[in-house]
């Protein structure tokens, strides 16, 4: 079988779910934008972001992902270049306090954050495959931390404590597909506790003593704090998440129906068409309309754990953990902003969240998908 | 068998299986994650939907449904011919919400920009009328500077509101003052009542005729349903009702007749004080259509200015007019106060004797200056010491010949039938006459059962004694009427034994103007007395202002009038004059009362300001007559 017929060889239940997830996602765009001025606009960016993820989608799902196991080097940099990029002079742009976009004589492009995800997903699968499924020395656990720490450190100094976490999500599932010891996540998770503990002292007694914010942003802060007791300052940073609770609870068991949700249309909810798109469509849809949605999600994850297990190597069954543990990671930080079970970060939700960088990286990670499973255990030829 | 090192195809394959075999517990614990993690969020979902989602679709509901509510104008209140008694008025107000009137910073900054004393800003603030969350208006009527200032430094004054405010305007000042009433904010016990149609900071009627017709001068309140978006700007109306102004009210006030009564009456108390009884300043005065029973004016002294209740009154002018020292001035004495009816009760007296046939018109009596009909040790004397000699029946009353009533009464105690008392009930005496204003009293009728009962105590005091009903005769002992009860009793002499119910009210016109409620006539008490003797009474009443008590006062008038003069003497006090009557005789139209507390003599004092009245209404010339009479 030459490389052409292998190509057909198409996991079809996966693009169905992208699909449904897809068109659910731009039908509760359309509604959430549909009162906003330039409603129709943004509708049709998302429609474009849709559109232009598809080249992507098909151009990683053709090359063969096995190639980019040699590359780790070449690959480490671009990554770390693309986060770097918005601090170059000129190329960089600034929204909600965090320097993430890239951007051209003024025209905002994309995130590039967001497809350092995928990069940093090949890499630490490349480096974490190396050690054939089994994670003892200490020194390979730093080397992948290492890896790690390249484009978290870069990206805390956005800051964006959003993606970070996803970072640090994606590279706990593939160390443990990569068959790190049970007793070392228990280690880490200590110290990591500890780190964070420390740096929120650092940073109270640098803000303190510099007398200005610095490290950790004050919004970032009020938003964990607000997470720890939300009728703190309702009006100010713990509104968002009031509204929020008020749009999905009072959606009921059937919803308000599309585009009659009050809280959205009448702006209680803040950015319904980004960060709370779940919001939106429970306010709406209603309970139902949410059960419907994780029914989507949990088809795209279980199909996403048969593509891991269908690898032919480790390298792939690597890479899909890695993109599987990024969705289940911000399905949980979305949703679970809010209604009030995760603290309030920018993280959007898979396939359904406006946003065209997002959208165009989800829709490569579905290629890297793809690409594993045309090239899977037992399909003639490898 | 010797074995190469290369590996086989079914090793290989083994190896792989072993890549497998490795990697299926760990896919099976990022399975379980997955699903743990969706698990959670749809229980939280489900919890937030299903279990709590009425109380948060309650909350959404909340947050984009506002309700506005706009004033409606409270409805005028006119006199008989169209005229403005009370009508609206903008004007500027502060106002401060109930958070902050402890605040004494802020009071003093207040303070300083209404001119206005700290410590009368913290009586109003203080005020224990009002509600307790309702907010309290500070001030009225503040100058635009003020307005301006206090605008342009709204973070100095937190919980402070400069906002319109509509309040009651009198375009005749004080004028039927204890008629109209004065309207106020709602209090917390209207607030409380069942169904209770207001909110905080409603006016609401208080006394008079603004309580008595509260219902049709409050207008309804404009209420929209508005949604609203996160900021709090109108979106849509959902429900739109417009206010609904309060109705305007026509009383049966004649208000040129009121302000003649309302002169007559303070001319009364000046008279009192030239004979010699300073003390005189209270007093009333009722004038009312015999037919109809519509009042034409009433009067009571000393009055109050309505405007000191605009914008709530403050606590030192409500212990003002709510003190002994200014003789309580918020009282109607016309309906709220009961004197003694002195010898304007010997027209009952003589007409329940007529009907009794305890006397006639031709009945004679030998008056000594002295009575001893009850025996020598009750002698009892007319106010006319040197005696009237021979008296008939109707010089009795012409004279007001208390021996002549003696005998009447004395007969009336013989006769054990309680058949006097009977009698002045059926003219209203000792009842509500059922005027449509607040707070009527229903004065008093003695009788054996009310003496037994009101002396429970005294055990010795109980018994009824012919110097009971022998005083009674008088208008005397233990008789109390109000004003307006008196003045019914005459109308109703006047009017074939028939007492109409006497009112305010007149119409109430709808918003066009159109009468869409008027009042008629109605009778309150029927005496059932034979018109014979209603006609015998009435020329001798006539013969008082031609020939008798009522003479120097009614000299020259053009219209015959009948009528009655009192002196009645109350212990403690001066005299207290009183004279009811009314005209023409011959087709009586009006009647008319008028009570001066501690004003001496009725002939003298009450007569001279009855003609002024009567002339107002019968539309003749008004003169101010002074009369020396020094009769009772």
């Amino acid at each position: 079988m030459n490389e052409r017929k292998r190509l057909w060889f198409i996991n079809w239940p996966l693009l169905i779910a992208v699909t449904a997830l897809a068109v659910y996602g731009s039908l509760m765009v359309q509604s959430a934008t549909a009162g906003m001025p330039g409603g129709p606009g943004l509708f049709r960016r998302h429609l474009l972001g849709l559109a232009i993820g598809l080249v992507p989608m098909v151009v990683v799902w053709a090359f063969d992902y096995r190639t980019l196991q040699g590359w780790i080097g070449p690959l480490l940099l671009m990554d770390a270049l693309l986060i770097l990029s918005p601090r170059i002079p000129g190329l960089g742009a600034t929204a909600k306090g965090a320097t993430s976009w890239l951007s051209v004589a003024g025209f905002r492009l994309f995130q590039p954050s967001e497809p350092a995800k995928l990069l940093t997903i090949v890499v630490m699968a490349a480096v974490i495959a190396t050690y054939k499924g089994k994670i003892e020395r200490p020194a390979d656990l730093a080397k992948v931390l290492g890896i790690l720490a390249v484009p978290l450190a870069l990206i805390m100094l956005q800051p964006d404590l959003g993606t970070g976490m996803v970072f640090v999500a994606i590279t706990a599932g593939m160390l443990l597909i990569g068959g790190l010891k049970p007793r070392w996540f228990l280690i880490l998770g200590i110290v990591g506790f500890i780190l964070v503990g420390g740096l929120l002292s650092l940073n109270t007694a640098l803000d303190k003593a510099l007398n200005r914010d610095v490290l950790i942003k004050q919004y970032q802060l009020d938003r964990l704090q607000v997470f720890v007791d939300p009728t703190r300052d309702p009006k100010g940073a713990g509104y968002n998440l009031e509204q929020s609770k008020i749009a999905i609870g009072s959606g009921e068991l059937t919803g308000k129906g599309l585009g009659s949700g009050t809280q959205s249309n009448l702006r209680f909810l803040p950015e319904p068409h980004t960060d709370f798109i779940f919001s939106v469509t429970a306010e709406e849809l209603g309970f139902l309309g949410a059960v419907i949605l994780l029914g989507l999600y949990l088809a795209l994850l279980i199909i996403s754990l048969e593509i891991a297990a269908s690898s032919r190597d480790l390298f792939g069954s690597l890479i899909v953990a890695g993109v599987m543990t990024m969705w289940t990671f911000q399905i949980l930080e979305n949703i679970g902003m809010t209604i009030g079970l995760m603290p309030i970060t920018g993280i959007p939700l898979p396939f359904m969240s406006f946003g065209s960088s997002f959208m165009v990286t989800n829709l490569a990670a579905v290629g890297m998908l793809l690409s594993v499973w045309t090239r899977r255990q037992g399909v003639s030829g490898y | 068998m010797p074995c190469c090192c290369q590996p086989s195809l079914s090793e290989r394959a083994v190896r792989l299986l072993d890549f497998r075999q490795q990697l299926k517990p760990r896919f099976a614990v990022l399975g379980f994650v997955v699903l743990a993690v969706l698990g959670l969020l749809l229980a939280r979902i489900w919890t937030l939907q299903v279990l709590d989602g009425p109380a948060y679709a309650k909350q959404a509901n909340d947050n984009h449904v506002r309700e506005v509510t706009t004033e409606a104008p409270r409805g005028r209140i006119l006199d008989r011919n169209g005229r403005e008694l009370v009508t609206n008025r903008p004007t500027m107000a502060v106002v401060v919400a109930p958070s902050s009137i402890n605040d004494e910073k802020l009071l003093a900054r207040l303070s300083t920009v209404l001119n206005m004393p700290v410590a009368d800003i913290k009586e109003r603030v203080a005020s224990v009328k009002l509600a307790p969350l309702a907010s309290r208006t500070v001030a009225i009527d503040v100058p635009m500077s003020a307005v301006a200032y206090i605008s342009e430094h709204e973070t100095e004054f937190p919980g402070v509101e400069v906002r319109t405010q509509a309040v009651r305007k009198y375009p005749q000042g004080s004028l039927a003052a204890h008629v109209l009433g004065y309207a106020g904010e709602v209090s917390q016990s209207e607030l409380e009542l069942p169904d209770s149609p207001y909110q905080y900071g409603d006016i609401v009627g208080k006394a008079g005729a603004e309580k008595s017709f509260e219902k049709v001068l409050q207008g309804d309140r404009g209420r929209q349903l508005v949604e609203v978006d996160a900021k709090g700007r109108q979106q849509t109306v959902i429900l739109n009702g417009e206010p609904v102004a309060g109705r305007d009210v026509v009383l049966t006030i004649d208000s040129k007749v009121q302000a003649v009564t309302e002169k007559a009456l303070a001319q009364a108390m000046e008279d009192a004080h030239k004979a010699k009884f300073p003390k005189a300043r209270a007093g009333a005065a009722v004038a009312i259509d015999i037919k109809t029973g519509e009042i034409l004016a009433m009067a009571s002294l000393p009055t109050y200015d309505p405007e000191l209740f605009l914008g709530g009154i403050s606590e030192k002018n409500w212990q003002m007019l709510t003190s002994k020292d200014s003789e309580f001035p918020l009282t109607n004495r016309a309906i709220m106060a009961q004197y003694p009816a002195a010898s304007t009760f010997k027209a009952m007296t003589g007409l329940a004797g007529l009907e009794a046939g305890f006397t006639s018109p031709g009945s004679t009596y030998d008056c000594k200056g002295i009575w001893t009909g009850m025996g020598e040790q009750w002698k009892k004397y007319c106010w006319d010491h040197a005696g009237h000699g021979n008296e008939t029946f109707m010089e009795g009353i012409r004279d007001s010949c208390d021996t002549v009533f003696y005998e009447i009464g004395y007969r009336f105690y013989r006769d054990k039938g309680e058949k006097l008392q009977k009698f002045a009930r059926r003219f209203g005496f000792g009842a509500d006459s059922g005027i449509d204003l607040p707070g009527e009293v229903s004065g008093r009728i003695p009788d054996a059962a009310w003496k037994a009962s009101y002396n429970e105590n005294y055990p010795e005091y109980q018994q009824w004694l012919p110097g009971d009903t022998v005083n009674l005769a008088i208008g005397q002992g233990d008789l109390l009427v109000t004003p307006l009860q008196l003045l019914d009793a005459y109308a109703g002499i006047a009017n074939g034994g028939k007492v109409m119910k006497p009112h305010v009210i007149k119409q109430v016109l709808d918003a066009q103007g159109t009468p869409i409620l008027s009042t008629s006539p109605e009778v309150a008490f029927d005496s059932k007395t034979s018109q014979g003797n209603l006609s015998t009474m009435k020329t001798a009443l006539a013969s008082v202002t031609k020939d008798g008590t009522g003479k120097g006062a009614f000299v020259g008038f053009p219209v015959a009038v009948a009528g009655k003069t009192g002196t009645a003497q109350v212990t403690g006090k001066d005299d207290m004059a009183l004279f009811v009557g009314f005209a023409p005789v011959e087709k009586p139209r009006y009647a008319v009362v008028v009570v001066i507390e501690e004003g001496g003599h009725g002939g003298s004092v009450a007569g001279p300001a009855a003609r002024q009245i009567l002339a107002a209404c019968l539309g003749q010339k008004i003169e101010h007559v002074t009369a020396t009479d020094a009769s009772r």
